[in-house]
């Protein structure tokens, strides 16, 4: 059966209201539930509105990141989860991203993202049984993620850097 | 283990994504039925097996696909976040995930009573103990006149010696259609014809060799109430397909009409109609729906059915596309 333009310009302007729609649903709960994640101004925002009881920040920094955290990303429930990004200073990409949620489940993986894994292999980081994995981004730059569980928490931290640096970064969060 | 951590345990990613894939599906193939004014049965169905059959296999493919589709990342730029509403927490304190979970239940419920555990036993029952009835002896002549003119196979008839109007097919290792001598008295020779015509149609869908995997499809579903209600209205177009494939065969379509009218639309005994009661009701909702969906049958025939084909494949690749594309985004 021969299909009119019209048909198929009523079928496409109906699937872009359906997407439209599907946005806004998605949306709603935002504007009720405060502790879904969401994007925070600052660490001491997400300190201040939702109820964690501590946040591990580094305190060593490689020269070429940037503080404060570029990006502050947080949910209270299901589980509490805050994601820190930093900037590569004159870049625009993350450099570290900094992960500790109540769940094994969460997934950060986005930002910096290991395309090509090289090792695998357990990590003696300061008395904890971590997990080291090394290997390179999507454009070849050497690319690293540290976890670890500190009890009921656990921490990621991904870097596009040697393993070097990103163990000294996960060894300044413990005071 | 709590529900958050059902919620974001493999089985309830799948389980939730499925629904949501499967609701988003159900409205793609809506649009497509009204924007391309699609009346066929044969396209409609191809394309409610779209909303069943997809919802399936669309969270492992897509996972597959792009291992970051999970992350918080992902799920912040989507188009539809089903995390957000499943943590919405309720008055009583439970999230709004323990709602959906209650009506994955009772669709699961419903599924067992109403689908698998009938065609379990009907399968039980007809092999241990075989026809349902006493049969009578050496068939019927009138049948067999009905049968002779049809330009298709013919299968087994056997008649029961009921007095209430029966008619079915068993689709076995040996195709056979059953028919009570009540139907032979209410029934007109013509209207007799297009009634065994509609079963044998029945009869040749039923071999054709996908029905099987829809059918363990439809299974690994059982909880999702989307694709309960969608194989209802496909098993509703499967009868309007053997409805023009009867037609098809008899070239009267008028005939067929009328049998449907006399075997489900004629007053029967209904004294009861009137009574309270909640299953009374039920009952008869499900009566009121059974009538309008005879009465659409009876319509499509009155007003000339069209030829039992397919056809409409751009229509089913652009549904299945948009479907695609925009579940991708549903997480």
């Amino acid at each position: 059966m021969q299909r009119k333009f019209s048909n198929y310009l009523l079928f496409a302007a109906a699937i872009a209201i359906l997407a439209g729609g599907l946005k806004i649903a998605g949306w709603l709960p935002m504007l009720t539930q405060r502790d879904l994640m969401r994007k925070y101004a600052s660490v001491e925002d997400v300190k201040a509105e939702l109820s964690f009881r501590e946040i591990r920040v580094p305190s060593y920094f490689p020269q070429n990141l940037s503080w404060p955290p570029s990006t502050v990303l947080a949910q209270g429930k299901p589980f509490p989860a805050l994601i820190m990004e930093f900037e590569q200073a004159g870049g625009k990409s993350a450099g570290l991203v900094i992960s500790q949620s109540g769940s094994a489940s969460f997934r950060t993986d986005g930002r910096i993202k290991i395309a090509q894994l090289k090792e695998k292999v357990g990590y003696p980081l300061k008395g904890r049984d971590a997990t080291l994995e090394v290997g390179t981004c999507g454009n070849g730059d050497p690319c690293s993620r540290i976890s670890w569980s500190e009890g009921n928490t656990h921490i990621t931290v991904a870097a596009r850097s040697t393993p070097l640096e990103l163990i000294k970064v996960a060894e300044s969060m413990f005071r | 283990m709590s529900l958050s951590d059902f919620f974001t345990s493999l089985p309830g990613l799948y389980a939730t994504q499925a629904f949501f894939h499967s609701l988003v599906a159900a409205a793609i193939v809506e649009i497509a039925i009204v924007a391309f004014r699609i009346a066929s049965p044969f396209v409609r169905l191809r394309l409610l097996l779209i909303a069943i059959v997809f919802p399936v296999f669309s969270y492992p493919l897509y996972q597959l696909a792009d291992p970051g589709r999970g992350s918080v990342y992902f799920r912040m730029s989507a188009l539809f976040d089903s995390s957000r509403w499943i943590n919405i927490g309720l008055p009583w304190g439970v999230p709004l995930g323990a709602v959906l979970l209650l009506v994955f239940s009772i669709t699961a419920l419903v599924f067992l009573a109403q689908e698998l555990l009938p065609i379990l036993r009907h399968t039980f029952v007809s092999r241990k103990y075989g026809p349902p009835g006493e049969l009578r002896e050496g068939g019927d002549a009138s049948v067999r006149a009905a049968l002779e003119p049809l330009p298709v196979e013919k299968p087994e008839t056997h008649i029961l010696e009921d007095e209430d109007p029966v008619l079915f097919s068993s689709t076995g290792k040996k195709a056979s259609i059953y028919l009570s001598s009540g139907l032979l008295k209410v029934l007109r020779a013509e209207e007799l014809q297009a009634a065994l015509a509609h079963e044998i149609a029945h009869i040749m869908r039923s071999r054709r060799p996908f029905l099987l995997p829809v059918f363990f499809v439809r299974i690994v579903m059982f909880f999702n109430p989307v694709a309960l209600v969608e194989f209802r209205r496909s098993v509703q177009e499967d009868e309007k397909i053997c409805d023009e494939m009867a037609a098809s065969f008899t070239k009267k379509p008028l005939e067929l009409a009328g049998a449907l009218r006399k075997l489900y639309l004629d007053p029967g005994p209904a004294e009861d109609a009137g009574t309270d009661g909640g299953s009374r009701v039920s009952d008869r909702i499900e009566e009121y729906s059974h009538r309008l969906n005879i009465e659409s049958r009876i319509a499509r025939l009155e007003n000339r059915p069209g030829s039992p084909s397919g056809g409409d494949w751009p229509v089913f690749l652009l549904t299945l596309c948009a479907v695609i594309v925009i579940d991708y985004f549903v997480v």
